[in-house]
């Protein structure tokens, strides 16, 4: 929030340098997002919270990387870690370079030229984010009046023109309606409309499509993909559900418990994940083949709140591999048996049989 | 460098051009509700009929207010003198106008004056948390400080006068505001739409004036109504007490309490003024309730 104190910037001293956590998804001529060991803690009444721990991942231009986990893993705080949107009473320390700027770097006025300009977000619950007693064309507009400096008729035409593209009917009569006057998919075709205004280098998109039925969320997400096709914005997308994931997806950053643990290319993970977290996660979907064998298979237990980064690795008390090495010696970002990078002591191999991917990926 | 305009969905045939104006139609669309409710329309022809009445009580008073007639005191009404006449033969509609005018000017710009001064600090509390417990120990001091020792302590400054009234009643009413619109902000400023402004890159000053005030004006308009009538009747504590408007400027609680003594003589000097407050006040209420159902874009249209 605005108003309260930013974040301390700190510039990671302290921390142990990791020689080993280097871009995990690499791309040529320079990404154009690089998060560089980004750790969050929040000082809360019941003491200090570690909710992102060293996390390094790259976005290429024209890229779409899903950053998946489950909930309380640290993603949406990684997110909102990009342009400075946290509390006061977190402290974030690490490297954040966007497209030749270092974030970290930047003033509150500096990360407010960049918000909602080169950054935009789209947030999950389209209910509520939109201003109740603003119609949708005074809401785009505003971020049009504001970055781009537009006026009067020249706004219009840039709204219908944004709505169009965002595919809603009627455009310019939508303008004029109030947010209660749509639906929740027609809202959050507005946010992403509003987020679009100004064509930004990279969308982050945190749980586009949770609060939205299946039929709605199929809409939303071919939005997105036609949106990169057209206009080369980067997306960054923040989810739980792998469905969603193998639908739209390139690229896969998993996290768990506030640390990347697995990066590959969206096929490659489906098919040889290494990581026992991220075989869990795959298992954990719903899949009607596997329903004669006894239903849906979940991971044990829950993701721990950690106050502080341990020495061992945070998975091991759920997972069924795990040994004396995981509970006592961190593990480090390395490539696996299957080429990309994964953190564990004990990679699953190179699956002679593959697993199915939930959902037909094809596109 | 403009996005293709490209449509995903094909859209339905190109919609017919808007009219530009939309927030005038909105402004037209808001008074066709008020009327439509039977009480806040009534509340809206009362309230206009007074303040007219109030502001051309010059043309349309029969008397001079200050016109006093030695052969015709505490007459009862009668089609000469609608509301009868007082203990000096002045004509009491002519005086109730003229008071109305007093009561009403003094009401309305102490409240206006409050809202002036409250609903910035309020917001500024609400939204700055390194403010908000100077603003609101400052609140809970003029709080706790009575309202009628500022009131004597401005009037030995200023001198008793209609703007001394005013001033000490907006005064007075600047904590209630301050609350009401810190509450709002409080409640505000932690929706999903504030934090979606903020990371579409909003300053403060865009969120506050945008997107806080906007929403927050339902609370104070209703809060304004109730602290008109309020005031109303503080002026006329104020000037009972030797602190506001002097005789022989009427206003209506000025006429009231001259008329306590004579109330067994002339019931009709106490009960004029009275119901002139109480209609005013009632009618006032009305509007704002409809006014605030009015503005609000959720309520359903019909």
């Amino acid at each position: 929030m605005t108003g309260v104190p930013r974040p301390r910037v700190g510039t990671g001293a302290g921390e142990p340098v990791v020689a080993v956590d280097g871009p995990v998804v690499a791309a040529a001529g320079g990404p154009l997002l690089a998060v560089r060991d980004l750790s969050v803690r929040f000082a809360t009444e019941e003491g200090a919270v570690l909710a992102v721990d060293r996390v390094s991942f790259d976005v290429a231009e024209r890229d779409l990387v899903a950053l998946v986990g489950e909930s309380g893993c640290g993603k949406s705080v990684t997110a909102m870690a990009l342009t400075g949107l946290l509390p006061g009473n977190a402290t974030v320390t690490g490297e954040i370079r966007f497209a030749g700027k270092d974030l970290r770097r930047l003033s509150e006025g500096g990360l407010r030229e960049i918000r909602g300009r080169e950054i935009a977000y789209v947030f999950q619950e389209p209910m509520t984010s939109l201003n109740p007693v603003l119609t949708v064309g005074r809401q785009i507009g505003e971020v049009l009046r504001r970055h781009r400096d537009m006026h009067g008729a020249a706004v219009r035409r840039r709204c219908v023109e944004l709505l169009d593209l965002v595919g809603i009917p009627l455009a310019a009569r939508r303008l004029r309606e109030y947010p209660h006057q749509l639906s929740g998919g027609m809202r959050q075709r507005v946010m992403i409309a509003m987020a679009l205004a100004c064509e930004p280098k990279l969308l982050v998109a945190d749980e586009p499509t949770t609060a939205l039925d299946v039929t709605v969320q199929a809409g939303i997400l071919d939005v997105l993909r036609t949106l990169r096709a057209e206009t080369g914005t980067a997306v960054l997308l923040i989810t739980h559900d792998l469905g969603v994931v193998a639908d739209v997806a390139e690229r896969v950053v998993v996290m768990y418990a506030g640390r990347v643990i697995e990066s590959a290319d969206v096929d490659e993970l489906f098919a040889k994940p290494a990581h026992p977290y991220t075989r869990g996660l795959l298992d954990a979907v719903p899949n009607p083949a596997r329903h004669a064998e006894g239903g849906l298979r979940e991971i044990p237990g829950r993701v721990p709140v950690l106050s502080h980064s341990p020495e061992a690795c945070t998975f091991a008390d759920r997972c069924p591999r795990a040994d004396d090495t995981c509970r006592t010696r961190r593990p480090e970002l390395a490539p696996g048996p299957t080429g990309h990078p994964v953190r564990c002591w004990h990679p699953l191999p190179d699956p002679a049989a593959t697993p199915p991917r939930p959902r037909g990926g094809a596109r | 460098m403009t996005v293709p305009a490209q449509t995903l969905p094909p859209p339905e045939a190109p919609p017919p051009a808007a009219p530009p104006a939309a927030a005038p139609a909105q402004r037209r669309r808001a008074l066709r509700r008020i009327l439509r409710n039977p009480l806040s329309a009534g509340g809206l022809v009362v309230v206009a009929v007074m303040l007219l009445a109030a502001a051309l009580a010059d043309v349309v008073a029969p008397f001079p207010y200050e016109l006093t007639n030695f052969d015709t005191t505490l007459q009862p009404p009668s089609p000469e003198h609608l509301f009868g006449t007082d203990e000096l033969g002045r004509d009491q509609f002519s005086r109730v106008l003229h008071g109305l005018r007093v009561s009403v000017a003094v009401g309305v710009l102490s409240v206006v004056l409050s809202l002036l001064v409250g609903v910035p600090l309020g917001l500024l509390a609400g939204f700055y948390r390194v403010l908000d417990p100077v603003i609101s120990r400052l609140t809970d001091t003029m709080l706790a400080f009575p309202f009628l020792v500022l009131a004597v302590g401005l009037a030995a400054i200023l001198g008793p006068s209609q703007t001394t009234a005013t001033i000490a009643l907006g005064v007075g009413g600047v904590p209630l505001i301050i609350r009401v619109a810190r509450s709002e902000t409080l409640r505000l400023r932690e929706l999903d739409f504030v934090a979606a402004a903020v990371a579409d890159g909003a300053s403060d000053v865009a969120v506050l004036g945008r997107h806080i005030l906007p929403n927050a004006v339902n609370a104070l308009i209703v809060q304004a109504t109730v602290s008109v009538p309020a005031a109303v009747i503080g002026e006329s504590v104020l000037s009972f007490l030797g602190l506001g408007v002097r005789p022989p400027t009427p206003s209506l609680g000025v006429m009231i309490s001259s008329a306590q003594p004579l109330f067994r003589d002339g019931p009709w000097l106490a009960v004029f003024p009275g119901v002139a407050i109480v209609l005013f006040t009632l009618a006032l209420n009305l509007f704002g309730d409809g006014l605030r159902d009015a503005l609000d874009p959720r309520e359903v249209r019909r």
